[in-house]
């Protein structure tokens, strides 16, 4: 007997030990001590999801993530110090990519390219074609996580043009007829006379993005490959032309329908504008939408509708530097004879992993990164306006329900679904500049000779020959074949 | 106390009293001017994790004064009006008249080399003014910068001493009023900045009914190149009076109390008292406040950075705000050779004041 | 030096002349407090919309200008209380940051200032041109081989001292010419010219050297040097204005010359240490471009919070950035309340003259 109780004892214990020892093992999470440094804007738009989010993934995996926030003016500056001096202090930046390919050129950026390749739950074939190979990818290697898309779409009020009887504009010619009509009316109901148009025009905000978003129809019909900027075979600059000579002269008229003030208004003043019901056209990115529905701010809930940018029935001849009118062969993918050209302005929020992080760290910081984009967050993270998150993945804007739920109305939930769906789903989406030198072409040179432009300094010719140059100066101090290189790769284009 | 060390101590007092002031001044400030020194003569990139600095030269001053940025920093030079041609020449007699009164008394090498540099740099100053202002056409970020600093301090030096004199008086309430008359140097510039941006806006701020009753509601400022400077002005006067009123308030309050009354007894009036009595006992204050506010208006970013963004075009773009575009881009070569050259006007211009003004004054004073 | 004051039977007279010695006579009273009272108005009034403004919904300030609490608009606590009751952990670290390393740099900037000012004043320097081209050359040296070579920056130094030590005494000696008490003055301020935008990443660089980046002693030193200059110049005047009758009577006494400075001198001083004080405090609590580099989170300070209202492309927060404008001024506008009694003080009545 007290040899059996001996081994049954035995056994007993054998298996208890066993259980536990695998409950141990169970409990004692993958990350568990990791501690990853997250740099980004200020909250809550942003910083906010990644704060709450990182919280779940703490329960999850046991890494700790320290959500830290620098002024937005100045995030850029503080990753690249921070980076670029052998710092480190930061492990992952959650910035906007177009501001990666600076932090690429120094080789500042760690390759996520095999971790994407092995993580089925990324679910990559759901991220629209433009996000996953133009967003994501410097150079053909995989080193940002996209968690937020933005490209710039036309927003207009629903009832003003009802009334006014007219459709929401196809072409920019279109919008300046639509915006004089309504200039001058009330579109708020304060007795206050309102505009027809408004859009951000003030120096070192957001301007030169609505140039380019202008711009773009004009420059691209042959699809994303082909690029707004420059000659893929020389690398000189395709600006001094008709096409944004059209641009800049459509920027100036459309002064004439919008506020005073509007030389000094960057996108913050505009949208106040909007969603205080006194705009009847807008260009903005996707931010209008979930704004529009929140009470506390807006006055045109269920009012204002989305569309893809207005486009072009004439474009750039790219030998002459002179507009054509529109034909199958020139703009394969017109809708109606008309060009539309989507400019994904500024690339959008995505997280990056600092090279020289410690090994566990970037593993660890990429997973929750992937976690962030995952569809299983992220389709509910962009139906509400103050995470800041704008869609971009496929099944984002196929599905209804959630955006109904947040407090959309169907109609107007599919109006802008739709509009997202028609931008994201054009092969002619025209993409930001992403090369080495972008914020000099773009917010030294373009920005301030459009402000320029605007305040009557320099003629549209004069503006458009001090943009060549400038950045012709640019490219040489750079070296031609290098910018050159890497301006054909950020278009895709492998020869 | 031991009076051996108390001795020793008193000899080396000397030392003791300026040392940690030296010392502290020079271990911090030579390797960031040194470094900035060097990036002003290179150009930077970003290369395989770190910076990369190629030395060039005198390329990045080049490029503002002659190359293509010089539309920028001196402004667009169109064809010279003879108003503009009258005025160079005039100033350009003065500066003469100027060096050859110090010739004629008893040279110093080192004196006559800084005479005929602050000559130099007065009357290329003066030329760009000519060629651009004069001449009708736009002046760059120096000219701006000049703007801000001589037509703001001597504004804020006025207002400033004002109110010094009268809260000075006899008056009920000093208190409430010194306390209220400081309170615009406490706010952060930055939220000033933003408050009056908010303030001068012409369809959310304050001020539209009345604007839109004077019929000026159409009207925005920040189209207006002159109206959008004066604005900043405004600003950084709101801001910069309450330095210039405190220390002055305080030198005035130091001033014996004895002679001025003395000066009443004997019937002097107001003005004469001020001019005969006050003024003399504050001016080496007075001077002092005036180079410290001058060093510190030429570094003006904050108000045109958020105000007008350097807007319209870049009208009321200062050297520094100059400096801080080209430093993000980041262009830490052309941003250095900015502010070096920012330096080197200013350094002209505060050691021709320092040396004219205060030296001969403290002198004088014995 | 006679002028002729208005009769008094006229009526423009009786206006525009005092009654008595130090007070002042009706005109001058009514242009007096007209003045007072206007340019109260023009400061205050940013401020009043700066708090109006704090209590407005979003909506209240975008659609136009509302001027009333209750009258044109409901006031809403929504901005307060984001930042002083939810939001109270993030509002309150940069807080008590800015306090102790305003506090303490000012301190020290004043008491390092006032020394070197006192010593401006009464003490002759003539340090020897040769010695201080040796000093700053060395210096040179070990910046170059500590940002260059990579070398420890402790051997640099050390190794730097000994260079300078040895060759001051034969090379130095060579050159005669001295440098006097205003080159070293005009040196000093003219540290203030250079936009710090420009020194900012080689400051960076050398705080990274010494382990020193997101630390308070970071900001703290950095401030302290940055506003020497300032004390120094300002308080030089208000040195030279004290009679040095006084100084020598003491030093006839067997007073040291540290008993002089703190107990004679400074206190006659104290009106301008205070009004210097009050000032290098708020340059040091409103300073943002070193606070921005230096620190990341752990010293954070207000005016970052302020900065990061303005949140970019989703416009500026208008109602929490006034907030923070508020509470930013409240322990400025304490401390300005306890100096400018100090301030208010005159200084010798007759100490020496009578």
């Amino acid at each position: 007997m007290k040899i059996v109780t001996k081994s049954v004892l035995t056994a007993l214990f054998g298996a208890v030990a066993l259980t536990g020892a695998t409950a141990v093992a169970q409990a004692q999470k993958m990350y568990e001590g990791i501690e990853i440094n997250l740099l980004t804007r200020p909250g809550p738009v942003i910083a906010g999801r990644l704060e709450e989010r990182g919280k779940e993934f703490e329960a999850m995996t046991g890494a700790k993530i320290n959500v830290a926030s620098v002024p937005f003016a100045d995030l850029f500056q503080k990753l690249l110090t921070d980076w670029a001096t052998g710092t480190n202090s930061i492990d992952v930046g959650v910035f906007a990519s177009g501001w990666a390919v600076e932090l690429a050129d120094g080789d500042l950026l760690a390759d996520l390219s095999d971790f994407v390749a092995n993580d089925p739950d990324l679910d990559l074939d759901d991220i629209a074609p433009y996000f996953r190979e133009f967003n994501q990818k410097i150079n053909g290697k995989t080193l940002l996580i996209t968690i937020d898309g933005d490209f710039q779409m036309l927003y207009y009020r629903t009832d003003v043009l009802d009334e006014l009887g007219l459709k929401p504009p196809k072409t920019w010619d279109e919008y300046l007829e639509v915006a004089a009509a309504a200039h001058g009316k009330d579109m708020n109901g304060d007795g206050v006379k309102d505009f027809g148009s408004c859009m951000f025009k003030k120096r070192n905000a957001q301007s030169f993005y609505a140039i380019m978003s202008i711009a773009a129809p004009f420059v691209q019909t042959q699809g994303t490959s082909q690029g707004i900027f420059f000659n893929i075979e020389t690398m000189k600059p395709m600006v001094n032309n008709e096409a944004w000579a059209a641009a800049l002269a459509f920027f100036k008229e459309s002064g004439k329908y919008g506020p005073p003030e509007e030389l000094n208004h960057d996108i913050g003043d505009t949208r106040a504008l909007v969603t205080s019901g006194r705009c009847a056209l807008m260009l903005d990115w996707g931010d209008i939408g979930p704004l529009s529905i929140d009470e506390t701010t807006s006055k045109i809930k269920d009012l204002v509708g989305a569309s893809i940018l207005p486009g072009s029935t004439k474009v750039l001849d790219w030998e002459s530097g002179k507009l054509v009118p529109c034909d199958a062969k020139r703009c394969p993918h017109a809708i109606d004879g008309v060009n539309h050209a989507p400019f994904a302005a500024f690339g959008g929020w995505s997280g990056a992993i600092n090279a020289k992080a410690d090994p566990k760290v970037i593993e660890a910081a990429y997973k929750f990164l992937s976690y962030m984009s995952q569809a299983a967050q992220s389709n509910y993270d962009v139906t509400q306006g103050w995470t800041g998150y704008n869609p971009y993945r496929i099944s984002q804007f196929e599905t209804i329900e959630p955006w109904v739920e947040a407090g959309f109305s169907r109609e107007s939930a599919e109006n802008y679904l739709g509009a997202i769906g028609d931008s994201l789903n054009s092969p002619n989406m025209a993409s930001d500049m992403r090369i080495p030198g972008t914020q000099r072409y773009q917010g030294i040179i373009l920005d301030r000779e459009l402000a320029r432009f605007l305040a009557g300094e320099v003629t549209a010719e004069q503006a458009l020959e001090n943009i060549e140059a400038g950045w012709e100066e640019i490219t040489e101090e750079f070296g031609r074949d290098g910018q050159l290189s890497m301006y054909k790769s950020s278009l895709g284009i492998t020869n | 106390m031991p009076s051996v060390f108390s001795e020793w101590l008193d000899r080396q007092s000397r030392h003791l009293f300026i040392m940690p002031a030296v010392i502290m001044i020079l271990v911090f400030s030579i390797f960031p001017l040194i470094a900035s020194a060097i990036l002003a003569l290179s150009r930077v990139r970003l290369r395989a994790g770190g910076y990369k600095v190629t030395f060039v030269g005198f390329a990045n001053f080049k490029k503002q004064i002659f190359g293509s940025e010089q539309f920028h920093f001196l402004g667009t030079f169109g064809s010279i009006s003879l108003l503009a041609w009258a005025f160079t020449i005039a100033v350009g007699a003065l500066l003469i008249w100027w060096l050859l009164r110090y010739l004629r008394g008893p040279v110093w090498w080192l004196g006559l080399i800084g005479r005929l540099i602050a000559a130099a740099v007065l009357f290329g100053i003066a030329f760009m003014f000519a060629a651009t202002l004069l001449s009708g056409t736009q002046i760059g970020t120096l000219g701006v910068t000049l703007f801000y600093v001589f037509v703001g301090c001597t504004a804020q030096f006025a207002i400033g001493l004002g109110l010094a004199v009268v809260c000075a008086q006899p008056i009920r309430g000093r208190t409430f009023f010194r306390v209220v008359f400081f309170l615009p140097l406490m706010i952060t510039p930055i939220g000033i900045g933003y408050a009056f941006r908010m303030l001068a806006d012409t369809t959310k701020g304050p001020f539209a009914p009345l604007w839109q009753m004077v019929g000026l509601g159409d009207y925005a400022w920040v189209t207006s190149p002159w109206a959008a400077r004066f604005f900043i002005i405004v600003a950084d006067s709101w801001q910069w009076i309450p330095f210039i009123f405190v220390v002055l308030l305080a030198a005035l309050e130091n001033v014996p109390r004895d002679m001025v009354e003395a000066g009443h007894v004997d019937g002097a009036s107001h003005s004469q008292i001020f001019r005969e009595i006050t003024w003399p006992q504050i001016a080496p204050v007075a001077a002092t406040v005036i180079l410290i506010r001058v060093i510190e208006a030429f570094k003006l970013v904050d108000l045109p950075n958020i105000m007008t963004a350097g807007g319209p075009g870049i009208a009321t773009e200062s050297m520094t705000l100059h400096a801080f575009f080209a430093w993000r881009a980041p262009d830490l070569g052309q941003s250095a050779a900015i502010s070096y050259l920012l330096l080197f006007v200013t350094v002209v211009l505060c050691v021709s004041f320092f040396n004219l003004v205060i030296l001969k004054h403290r002198s004088a004073q014995g | 030096m006679q002028s002729t004051p208005l009769p008094k039977n006229t009526v423009l007279g009786r206006f525009f002349e005092p009654p008595g010695i130090g007070k002042m006579s009706p005109g001058g009273k009514v242009i007096v407090y007209g003045v007072l009272f206007s340019w109260s108005a023009f400061v205050l009034f940013p401020l009043y919309w700066v708090v109006v403004t704090s209590l407005k919904l979003p909506i209240d300030v975008n659609a136009g200008p509302v001027y009333l609490p209750w009258v044109d608009f409901t006031p809403n606590l929504h901005a307060w209380r984001e930042l002083l009751v939810t939001g109270l952990g993030k509002t309150m670290k940069p807080y008590f940051n800015s306090i102790v390393i305003a506090l303490l740099s000012t301190s020290l900037c004043a008491l390092i200032g006032s020394m070197a000012a006192y010593a401006l004043v009464r003490i002759e320097y003539k340090p020897k041109f040769g010695t201080i081209l040796l000093f700053v050359l060395a210096m040179v040296a070990m910046a170059m081989a500590v940002g260059v070579a990579g070398v420890d920056w402790r051997l640099a130094a050390a190794v730097a001292g000994a260079i300078f030590v040895l060759l001051a005494r034969t090379l130095g000696r060579r050159f005669k010419r001295s440098v006097a008490n205003g080159d070293i003055l005009f040196w000093m301020i003219s540290q203030r010219i250079l936009p710090p935008v420009v020194t900012i990443i080689p400051v960076y660089m050398m705080f990274q050297n010494l382990r020193m980046l997101d630390t308070h002693a970071a900001l703290i030193l950095s401030y302290t040097v940055v506003n020497l200059p300032i004390v120094i110049w300002l308080m030089y005047d208000f040195f030279a204005a004290v009679p040095i009758e006084l100084e020598e009577s003491a030093q006839l006494d067997g007073a040291s010359r540290l008993t002089i400075f703190f107990e004679i001198v400074l206190p006659l001083a104290r009106a301008g240490l205070a009004a210097t004080t009050l000032l290098v405090l708020i340059l040091a609590w409103n300073e943002y471009v070193l606070a921005l580099f230096l620190s990341t989170s752990k010293a954070q300070t207000m005016p970052i919070l302020v900065a990061a209202m303005n949140a970019g492309e989703k416009g500026v927060l208008w109602w929490t950035m006034c907030v923070v404008i508020i509470i930013m001024i409240i322990p400025v506008i304490l401390m300005a309340l306890v100096l400018q009694r100090f301030i208010a003080k005159g200084v010798l009545t007759g100490a020496v003259k009578g």
